[in-house]
């Protein structure tokens, strides 16, 4: 047999593997672009899917917007038609786009029209593009409908124009990953026609359109627009690789963000500048410490923005420190920052701008050579009134133990100055005693208070005590007020600074803190194997960083409950909830859709927790979920942190994926080898009694009448001998189909072992008549749990062995016996026993080329080895030795679940 | 006129079919042979044989359903010839009301002794007086005295328990047949009942009750996956 040719795979499976593998078709979006209501978007999407209809593509309406034109209303009818799903929204029944059953249809194509429409409450997701997303996802393609004051990123462009706030948008990247772009195209002056004929909206609202929105100004600005837009995909389009590898010039932008309101339109014009440059662009936020002041309002302000950034495709940064400016210097020197964006609302003057220079001025002075854009911005500025309250409440920590610690300063001071007085060391020291104290108070002490307190209780001891006149409050000498003033600027200094070293070192040590943490979940996560041992440890990375409660799902719920693991946290109240079927309906949408889901999300919001895709080369090979009960809903700051634990915790599971699959391919090729060994091995010892039966017959046939009566009988007798032989042999190849194609899977039934025994021991019999054989079984009766017929054939073969191997009068015991939970099988003989060298290959189906191969040695080989894979596959254990008596044992064991013996 | 048994075999192997002919003949039986299931059906309407030998493993029909088109209408014994790891099929039959069976390859021994329990039984029954009592039966060194329901080996009473007793009983009223788990069931405990443990339990208290060396049992002979057989005083397998 040729070696090498049972190795070559076969090059068409292998393409056939790799076709199957591919990732799944993702539907084609064509967009119908137009530059404001009525140019006729609708019309052509609905002209261009009644052209599919008659090409005979499966055609469905998913949603159109009711029209008050009657060439479009016409060419509706006679489309295949989804029933809008309708949703009661504070006692009006609205109509929406219904997703579910558009993915059940499964159409080849659908209609949706008003991309950028948002969806009312109580429907999964919160936009309408996000439904598109998934019918994308699933493979099906979408034709919508989009104004250009619907893109993000023009959003506010148009809004400058046209002085009307468009709310509803949709993010740059849907458009510029649409399939096909069809620009929708009319002259203004059309268009207005068609608005005072009414065809656009109806009469009534077209009077208050045309004041504000559609005036010919307007309707031509926004026309460019959409000219461009549509112009800078065509050029793009056709420069894939531009789009990707050049950077011009090396530029990268970096966004200044904070909670105020102008930082949205500075992230938008960032966002068109990165992709007129074709540049990377990052978004910064530092958090100092008055951030940590801000209202609700500016939290939630400040999320929209990252979420806007997000979006449009920026990196998002968050650092801390103490001052802005700074940590931003920082920042741009290690990341080559080129251009900085930052936002500038006209701050009303107060006292304050007089001593802090403008965040600009502090950049220039810090970079120098920069290019930093300011974008205005005329929107109100953020309220101010909450924070100095705040601010002032914050460093005014009282507690009895400070006060103890600034009195014992001041009395150790003050007693110091006492004795430097009455050892005459010079009273000048004195003031230094004293402002060393006001140092060592403000060092010790949290927040300015206590500083300021002490350098003040420590002049008027200083007057007190040591100014002429003694023990009075008069400061007579000139000098005095100065040295009062210095003393308290000294303390305030010292406090200011010490308050600021500790926010830093407070805020770098959180820092590290995380580093640490996620190294140590790398380095743990690389050492642990196995799929259950990698969720414990994230499990417990997870409740303990976030003290929330956790689950991991490893597969989609919908193929069943073993994928999901549990963990509740210690500091939280019954999280259970997190195991019901909504919350594991979100985890398979995310699942699905490869897309983070859950509270605080814009899909499925009334979810009990945050649900994100572990994801590794566009596979979802996990969720992780994290309890958001009782409105806790995770800040951005711990969203980065949580994507980047998962983003290691996909490299295991990934590993341990490929690991497994690596393990299942050995085991199958493993399996081949035995099976053809197996072959080998019985083709080889077929032939052997065939051929003594194929001869001795020729002979009988062919020496008809010539040969003695006693030689044709024993050639009778070994044609006989061999025939049983064979059948032995096919017994054992019958046992091996039995044991199933795993080889682990056995049908048992609760058999008498004696029964069994006894039925081996008489067909034995039947066919060595004189040979010696002992039985003996246990008073008890052992019920165990294995398939009868192929015990019987091990025991059969064990004993056939004995008889082959040892002299024609010696004894062979057969006995079984109990010990604790197994049932113990062992046949023994008193001949030559096992020759040492073959003892460890005796359960071995080797072929072997021995060439003093006896009769008697027919026995060794595949019988036993075939015995072994049944005992194995049973569950149990077989072993051969030598008795120290000579003679040889065989036994093997069988488990018997629970105590069945009477 | 003729006074010799005849024996239908169904057989679609020639080889087979000739040998088994071949050893009934010289143990003075006669025989017709089928090749088919139909013809098989048709052979034993016409010609109404003493036994039915019938290979499960045939060409145009399930032997089962032979089996069945058979006892609708005949009590002739059947026994069937069946392969080797077939345990299944081989309870189907004779839950269906073959007799006895016999496994490819088997010895001509086997199957002789099978012969004449099946047709001795046969006959038993055909004379049998409904609702008689059994009397005493004796099976080599085993004597049972229904009468008295005293069990005895070599002279010594053997105790046994009521339900010890009825399965003794049953088993040697059918000595020499095959009885499946199925139906010892049913006759001991009655039907819609599985008591497949207690009739364990109970045979591996009767086998250390009744047998020398309960390890290897001279009366009752357990056939793994089918039933229990009590052993023909005349000695068979």
């Amino acid at each position: 047999m040729d070696r090498g040719e049972e190795k070559r795979p076969d090059p068409d499976r292998i393409l056939e593997r790799i076709r199957a593998e591919e990732p799944r078709r993702v539907g084609r979006l064509k967009i119908f672009f137009g530059y404001a209501a009525g140019v006729g978007k609708t019309y052509a999407m609905l002209d261009e899917a009644q052209e599919l209809l008659r090409r005979g593509v499966d055609v469905v309406a998913g949603y159109i917007e009711p029209h008050t034109r009657p060439e479009t209303a016409q060419l509706v009818s006679g489309l295949p038609a989804l029933p809008p799903k309708p949703v009661l929204h504070k006692g009006i029944e609205l109509k929406e786009f219904d997703l579910d059953l558009a993915l059940e249809r499964k159409p080849e194509v659908i209609l949706v029209d008003e991309l950028a429409h948002t969806n009312a409450e109580g429907v999964r997701n919160r936009k309408r593009y996000q439904d598109v997303e998934e019918l994308l996802q699933a493979g099906i393609d979408v034709y919508t409908t989009v104004n250009v004051q619907h893109l993000e990123s023009l959003n506010d462009v148009v809004q400058s124009i046209t002085q009307v706030y468009v709310r509803e948008t949709i993010p740059d990247h849907l458009f510029d990953y649409a399939d096909k772009v069809k620009l929708i195209d009319i002259e203004p002056e059309e268009l207005l026609k068609r608005l005072n004929e009414g065809k656009v909206y109806r009469p009534d609202r077209a009077e208050v359109a045309m004041q504000h929105f559609f005036t010919s100004q307007n309707l031509r600005l926004l026309r460019e627009i959409a000219m461009r837009k549509a112009a800078d995909r065509v050029s793009h389009e056709h420069q894939p690789e531009l789009r990707y590898t050049e950077k011009t010039a090396g530029v990268k932008l970096l966004v200044c963000i904070s909670a105020s309101p102008s930082s949205a339109k500075s992230i938008r014009w960032a966002a068109r500048t990165a992709d007129a440059f074709h540049a990377p662009w990052t978004v910064l936020y530092v958090e100092t410490k008055e951030s940590e002041l801000v209202g609700e309002e500016a939290r939630k302000q400040l999320r929209s923005h990252m979420e806007l950034a997000e979006r449009l495709g920026a990196d998002i940064v968050t650092l801390n420190g103490h001052e802005v400016a700074p940590v931003v210097a920082e920042y741009v020197k290690h990341a080559g920052i080129t251009n900085i964006v930052i936002g500038k609302s006209r701050n009303p003057r107060t006292l304050r701008s007089l001593f802090e220079s403008d965040f600009a001025d502090q950049l220039i002075a810090r970079l120098g050579n920069i290019e930093l854009h300011i974008i205005a911005d005329t929107a109100a500025p953020l309220k101010k009134s909450a924070r100095p309250a705040a601010a002032l409440g914050r460093n005014l920590d009282f507690s009895w133990r400070h006060v103890l610690t600034l009195l014992a300063l001041l009395t150790a001071a003050t007693l110091v100055s006492f004795g430097l007085r009455a050892a005459h060391l010079g009273e000048q020291n004195v003031m230094m005693i004293y402002i060393l104290s006001v140092l060592v108070i403000s060092r010790l002490t949290p927040g300015y208070l206590y500083g300021v307190a002490g350098s003040v209780l420590s002049v008027l001891c200083y007057n007190f005590f040591f100014t002429k006149p003694y023990y009075t409050f008069n400061a007579i000498q000139a000098g005095y007020p100065i040295t009062f003033v210095v003393m308290l600027i000294v303390a305030l200094i010292t406090s200011a600074l010490t308050v600021r070293i500790k926010t830093q070192a407070r805020l770098a040590a959180e820092r590290e803190r995380r580093t640490e943490v996620l190294y140590e979940i790398n380095k743990k996560l690389l050492v642990t194997r196995g799929l259950e041992p990698i969720v414990e440890l994230t499990k417990d990375y997870l409740v303990r960083l976030f003290h929330r409660s956790a689950v991991i799902y490893t597969r989609d719920p919908v193929d069943g409950w073993d994928g999901a693991s549990f963990r509740q946290a210690a500091e939280e109240p019954d999280a259970s909830f997190l195991m019901t079927a909504d919350e594991r309906a979100v985890a398979h949408w995310v699942f699905a859709n490869q897309k983070r889901a859950g509270a605080g999300t814009d899909t499925l919001r009334g979810a009990g927790g945050f649900y994100m895709p572990v994801m590794a080369q566009s596979k979802v090979l996990g969720v992780i979920g994290l309890s958001c009960r009782e409105g806790r809903l995770l800040d951005q700051n711990n969203r980065i942190f949580l994507r980047m634990i998962s983003s290691l915790v996909a490299m295991a599971l990934e590993r341990q994926a490929l690991s497994d699959e690596q393990r299942s391919i050995l085991i199958e090729s493993e399996k081949e080898k035995m099976r053809s060994n197996l072959l080998r091995a019985i083709s080889h010892d077929l032939r052997t009694p065939l051929t003594g039966i194929l001869g001795a017959s020729s002979v009988l046939l062919e020496n008809e009448g010539r040969l003695a009566a006693d030689v044709r009988r024993k050639l009778i007798a070994d044609i006989r001998e061999d025939s049983q032989w064979l059948i032995r042999l096919v017994e054992n190849l019958l046992s091996v189909t039995r044991i199933g194609e795993s080889g682990a899977s056995v049908a048992k039934t609760p058999e008498a072992a004696e029964e069994i025994v006894a039925e081996a021991i008489s067909r034995i019999r039947k066919r060595f008549p004189e040979r010696r054989i002992h039985v003996s079984i246990p008073d008890e009766l052992l019920l165990v749990p294995m398939d009868g017929t192929l015990i019987e054939q091990v025991l059969i073969n064990l004993v056939e062995n004995a008889v082959k191997h040892s002299g024609a009068d010696s004894l062979i015991e057969v006995t079984v016996s109990r010990q604790s939970g197994t049932a113990v099988f062992e046949v023994s003989d008193n001949g030559e026993g096992i020759p040492a060298e073959e003892l460890p290959h005796l359960f071995e189906s080797y072929v072997s080329a021995e060439k003093k191969r006896a009769d008697s040695s027919r026995g060794m080989g595949i019988g036993l080895s075939i015995c072994m894979s049944i005992i194995k596959a049973h569950g149990g254990r077989m072993e051969a030795a030598n008795k120290p008596e000579g003679g040889a044992v065989l036994r093997f064991t069988l488990p018997m679940k629970g105590d069945e013996a009477l | 006129m003729n006074n010799r048994r005849l024996i239908l075999i169904v057989e679609d192997e020639d080889g087979i079919s000739n040998f088994i002919s071949a050893i009934l003949g010289s143990n003075d039986y006669q025989t017709v042979r089928a090749r088919t299931g139909r013809e098989a059906i048709s052979l034993a309407a016409s010609r109404s044989p003493d036994l039915v030998l019938l290979d499960l493993g045939l060409p145009d029909m399930d032997g089962l359903a032979v089996l069945k088109a058979l006892r609708a209408w005949s009590r002739v014994p059947v026994i069937v010839v069946s392969a080797r790891g077939h345990e299944r099929e081989k309870v189907e039959a004779l839950d269906l009301g073959a007799d006895d069976y016999v496994t490819k390859p088997f010895g001509t021994s086997e199957l002789l002794a099978r012969i004449r329990t099946a047709l001795r039984h046969n006959l038993a029954a055909a004379a049998e007086e409904p609702g008689a009592g059994a009397g005493v039966l004796v099976i080599g060194d085993l004597t049972i005295d229904d009468e008295r329901r005293r069990v005895s080996r070599a002279g010594a009473e053997v105790h046994l328990t009521p339900i010890e007793y009825r399965i003794v009983l049953l088993l040697a009223r059918h000595a020499g047949k095959v009885l499946t788990h199925a139906f010892i069931c049913k006759e001991i405990w009655g039907p819609y009942t599985n008591e497949n443990q207690a009739l364990r339990v109970n045979m591996a208290n009767i086998r250390r009750k009744l047998e020398e060396n309960p390890a290897e049992p001279c009366y009752i002979v357990t056939e793994i996956g089918v039933g229990y057989r009590m052993v023909d005083g005349a000695g068979s397998a």
